[in-house]
Parts: structure tokens; sequence; C-alpha cells
């Protein structure tokens, strides 16, 4: 870079004769010049290669070779030092050569002090221009780039495998990618089949652990009494069953990222073991003593809610500050907007690729209905919504009428945007006897225990007797006279008892049908305990 | 008899006298040597090296106000081959140089006694 006008430069002098190079030496210190003289083309290359000048007052006649092609060599090599050549009247043609060669100007001989140190100065303020021109123009560039990066992430509609362009999820992308390059742990709530495990997997992916594994352990669907083994592995006959030796997730995810999904499920005996493990990074296999060391990043998900597992006492308070260090929400996809339709068009040509049916599009009628229903499965239901329009139909559009049930209950002819009674998800499959790692070509498959939303809602297993509003109701109101008329807290009981039964006590879910906070329903089921009021091994 | 009276006094006005002194000893060996060269290569017949030199001398010598010199050599620099005659030449610049050399002498005398 080119100093400032007025600012000492170092100055190169290339001249072969003693008296004319000290001269020029005392001119240039005068003005305040840092100066070094070379009496050879080829020393003066040496020297400008490793003490860098800001300038050099070229000679052109040089006992070993021309300072023209000095000059050439010094810019093949990148030396972009400012060039003034001295040359005698006679050698005119000679500067101009020098100039279109790539030296800045040139001085008349014999000159004096001010004639050199205005040449120079001339010389180096133009450059310093130039270079002040190419800093804005790099400066301005850079700024187009990043407000284009700034402008993308802003309209993005998908981010490490999610689809979405919605505030709310523009919030979880920027979470993910500020904590993804951290170690501190990450617990990623959200409804069931938000796709936790995909943001887990994403936090992963972005880390600089990403070449090591990412190792999933769903504690819900593991029978408690494996559930140490397959977290710290055991050795040979430290149980019926222990036929040799096996390395658990923990060992499995030393370098990597540990995501232990449906935290909550995780037994108290055994949340005192993970505690220990989170706080030293050491733990035993099952059956051996030895302590064994691992560095791994924790990612946790429930679809519950943390602090009120705290306080029901499900879960272990200092786990739980241990582990709850960035939380991250998935939000729920009736919390998404227009996300509904991106999920729903991707999701169409994944499932028509794979079926090759040549499915363009949703009509708008479809687009609508889509929008109006609450999605309490959430993305997987969408995703498993759309795969049984793509299996059951033909044709370029989806049209209204291909929509399955529920989700077809929820826009009539005069359908609403939300509908006054949310139409029950799909049961839950059970859990799967033991934990195997998963893996799904689309990002959206990744949790597990998915439910097909087009199930028509089956008869509730309640004890309860009394008739249970479906969602099969229209939406217009009727009346029937008949029905059986009960205290108004009671039938909330039955109402909230109903729910949870339909959905497997998945209270957010219930919740969700319900079109109320989580919270509500652990407050009223925690109250009603209390009371005795709920009926007899009621599955909560 | 000393040539170009001029001779250095721009110089001795610009440089401090220390400087001034410096750069006429150095000029006294560019000069020196310069004269040599010329001399050798007009006795194997070298114009070019002939003429190379001369253009160092003229050079230098601007640079100190040494003006019939440089005049002279400037002359020498752009002669073509055929009209040299490098004996000549070199006898020429001798007599100059060896001038030119008593002139640097007495001004370096008259620096040091000021």
């Amino acid at each position: 870079m080119t100093p400032p006008s007025g600012a000492p430069s170092r100055i190169l002098v290339v001249e072969d004769l003693a008296a004319k190079a000290e001269l020029a030496r005392i001119f240039l210190t005068g003005l305040g010049h840092e100066v070094q003289v070379a009496s050879t083309a080829s020393s003066a290359f040496d020297t400008a290669r490793s003490w860098q000048p800001d300038g050099i007052l070229l000679d052109i006649e040089l006992p070993d070779y021309n300072g023209l092609e000095l000059l050439k060599n010094l810019r093949d090599i990148g030396v972009d030092a400012v060039v003034v050549v001295v040359t005698a009247t006679a050698s005119m043609e000679l500067a101009k050569q020098a100039i279109r060669s790539g030296a800045e100007d040139y001085v008349v001989k014999p000159y004096n002090r001010d004639r050199l140190g205005v040449t120079l100065r001339n010389a180096l303020d133009k450059r310093a221009l130039a270079h002040a021109r190419v800093h804005l123009e790099t400066a301005l560039v850079d700024t187009r780039t990043r407000l284009d990066a700034a402008e993308a992430q802003l309209s993005r509609k998908s981010y490490a495998g999610f689809i979405g362009a919605s505030p709310r999820m523009r919030a979880v992308y920027d979470t993910l990618q500020g904590v993804a390059a951290s170690k501190a742990s990450v617990f990623v709530t959200g409804e069931s089949g938000t796709s936790k495990e995909l943001a887990a997997e994403a936090l992963h992916k972005m880390s600089p652990r990403a070449a090591k594994q990412f190792v999933p352990l769903n504690c819900g669907a593991i029978p408690r009494d494996l559930l140490e083994s397959e977290v710290f592995g055991h050795v040979k006959g430290s149980f019926t069953g222990a036929i040799s030796d096996r390395i658990g997730a923990a060992k499995l995810a030393d370098g990597g990222t540990l995501f232990l999904d449906e935290i909550g499920e995780m037994p108290l005996d055994m949340q005192v073991k993970l505690l220990r493990f989170v706080q030293t990074g050491t733990f035993s296999p099952v059956g051996s003593s030895r302590l064994e060391k691992v560095d791994v990043r924790f990612v946790c998900a429930t679809n519950r809610d943390p602090l009120m597992e705290v306080e029901s006492g499900r879960f272990r308070e200092d786990l739980y500050y241990r582990l709850y260090v960035v939380p991250v929400e998935l939000p729920p996809l009736r919390d998404r907007e227009q996300d509904v339709l991106l999920l729903a068009r991707h999701f169409l040509a994944m499932f028509d690729t794979e079926e090759n049916k040549g499915f363009k599009g949703f009509s708008r009628d479809a687009e609508a209905m889509l929008l109006a229903y609450p999605w309490p499965g959430n993305v997987r239901q969408l995703q498993n919504v759309i795969r049984n329009i793509v299996v059951l139909h033909n044709g370029e559009m989806v049209e209204a009428a291909m929509i399955p049930p529920p989700v077809n209950r929820a826009a009539g002819p005069h359908y609403s945007p939300r509908p006054a009674l949310a139409p029950p998800p799909p049961p839950p499959t059970a859990p799967a006897p033991g934990w195997e790692p998963q893996v799904s070509a689309d990002p959206h498959l990744h949790e597990p225990n998915s439910p097909p939303p087009f199930t028509p809602p089956s008869p509730s297993p309640s004890p309860l007797p009394s008739p249970i509003a479906t969602p099969s109701l229209p939406t217009t109101l009727s009346v029937d006279p008949g029905v059986e008329i009960l205290p108004l807290a009671e039938m909330e009981r039955r109402m909230v008892l109903a729910a949870l039964l339909r959905t497997g006590s998945d209270i957010p879910r219930a919740a969700a049908l319900l079109q109320i906070n989580p919270s509500t329903v652990y407050r009223k089921v925690s109250q009603w305990r209390k009371e005795g009021a709920l009926p007899e091994g009621f599955p909560l | 008899m000393p040539i170009d009276p001029g001779f250095a006094t721009e110089l001795a006005r610009e440089l401090p006298p220390a400087d001034f002194l410096r750069v006429l000893e150095l000029f006294r060996i560019d000069l020196a040597r310069l004269t040599e060269e010329i001399e050798a290569a007009a006795a194997g017949g070298r114009h070019e090296e002939v003429r190379r030199a001369a253009h160092g001398m003229a050079g230098a010598a601007g640079a100190v106000g040494a003006a019939t010199l440089e005049a002279t050599t400037r002359v020498v620099m752009r002669q073509p081959d055929a009209g040299m005659d490098l004996v000549a030449i070199a006898h020429n610049i001798r007599t100059l140089a060896d001038d030119t050399l008593l002139n640097i002498d007495r001004v370096i005398a008259q620096a040091r006694s000021a």
C-alpha cells in the first residue's frame, strides 16, 4: 500500500554511478524518505523483493542488464512499487517506453532536490489514489456480497435440510447457525413431528465436529433396563445376554455429537448417570469399573415442556440446567404460515419423483385446505398426507377432492382459516423395541413413530362414557338438544382426558387438539391427580 | 587551465558541506573509472562500450555541473560507429577528465578551507 501524500516512503535508488546514487540518497533522505541503493539490476531485484519499497528511482543503463527488463521482472513477481525512471534528454523515447512498461513517471537528469521530490510525490500520490480506488471497489464488492448474503438469508426458503421461510423458522435458522460452532449443549423442544432430530443433525453438520459421528438415541424407544448399556456400552458377561463387549453411544459419539431424543422419557436413575457423564465427560461401561473419557457435544430433545417436567419431579433439575444451555424451540406447523405450502410442494415433488406420477402443483382450493388445517402431527403428518395423495391419485394438479380426512374436514364450502375444533392427529405407533440409528432419505422423515395422518379417527379407547365431540363435526354449528348436560368443569375434564387418550398421553398434541396451552393441560392433570379425579389406571 | 567556472556551484548551494564534499569525492572515483573504461574500450575498438561509458560519464558530469565534459560525452553517445575516431575520443575525454579532476581538487580545497 502506498503511503498517503506527504508521508515518508521507502525508496530504492537503482544507480550504478556512486556520485549520482549518493546525490539521490541525499535528496531523498532530505525529503524524509527511507532510502536503499542498488548499483546493479540483480541487486535491485533482490532488494525490491525483500524490502518491498514504495517507490523505485530507476536508471535505465545498468551494468548487468537493462532497467526496462528489471522493471518487467519486478512486475512479474508482484512488486508494485511506484517506478520513476531517470533519463537524459537524449533518451526520452526510452523514458516513454518505460512508462508503457509500467513506470509511473520519469525525471530528466540532472535534477535537483525539488524536481525529484515533486516527481516522486506525484507518482506516489497517483499510485495511492489507484490503490484507494481498488480498495474501495473491493470494499464495495464485499459489501454487496454481504448484502446479497443477508438478503438471501432473509428470503431463504430452506436451511440445512429444513424447508420453510416463516419468521419463526428463520429465527430457528439463526439460532442453529449461531450455536453450531460452539460446544454448548442444545436443548431442542417442539411438538412431535416438528423435525427435532433434523435440527440436531443440522447442528452437527455445521459444527467443527462434522467429520465425526452424529449418534442419535431415542430414550423413549429403549427399554429402561437396556438404556444404560445403549448409552455407555457394556462388557461381556455384565448381564444376561451380554455375550460380547459392546460400545455404547457415548463412545461412538466421541469427538462428535450425541443426540438424546425424548430425553424426558429417561428414567430418573439413568438421569443420575447421565448427569455424571455430562459433568465429567467420563463414564464406565456396564459391568466395568474402567473409566473412559470422551469429548461429546450433547443435543437433547423433548416434545414436553422441560421445566414442567422438572417441576413435576420427572426430570432432574441439575441435569436440566446442565443440558438446557441453548434452547431451540421448533414451532408447530400451524404457526409457520406459508411454510405449509413450501413443505407440501417439496414433498409433492419428492413423492412424485418416487411414484412417477406427473403432479405439478396444488389447485388454489387444495392450497387453501392445507393452510386451513392445524396439523397437530406437524411436518410428519403433512408429509404422510402428501404421500397418500400421490400414491392414490393421478393428474397434474392436486385438487381439494384428493385431500384425505381429517385434513379435508377442516375446510368445507364455508371453511374458515382455522377450524372451530381441530381434527385429531393420527394415533401414534408403538415405539420400536430397541434403539437403532435411524436413516432416511428425506430429512423430514427422521423422527420416529410416524403415524399415518389419513387414517380415519378410530373409536376412542377411553373408559369415559360421555359423548366426546369429534373433529368430524361440521364447522356449521348444530345443536343436539338430547345431548347429556353436565357441569362445565366436568365436561372440561372429560374433554381433556379424552384428548390425552386419543394422543397416547402426548400432552402437547392433546393441547393442540384442544387449542389450549400445554401448560394448562399439565396444570389441570396435576390438580386432578391431587384431587383423585383421574380415572384409575389412566396412562399418564 | 580550469574549465567550467560554474562547476559544482549549484550543488554547493543545494547540499550541506559534508554531503557536497562526499559527492565530489565519489564523482572523482566514478570519473577515473569511466575514463579508464573509455580508453580500454577505444583501444580494443569496442564502440558500444565506449558509448555506454560515455553515457555514464555524461550523467555523472551533469549531476555535478561539469558542463563541458557532459556536452562532449553526449556527442560521443550519439555518434555512429562509422564516424567514431575512438583514439581521438579517448584522448579528448582523458584531457577533459583530467581538467575536471583538477577542478574537483580546487573546489574541494576551497570547501575545506571555508
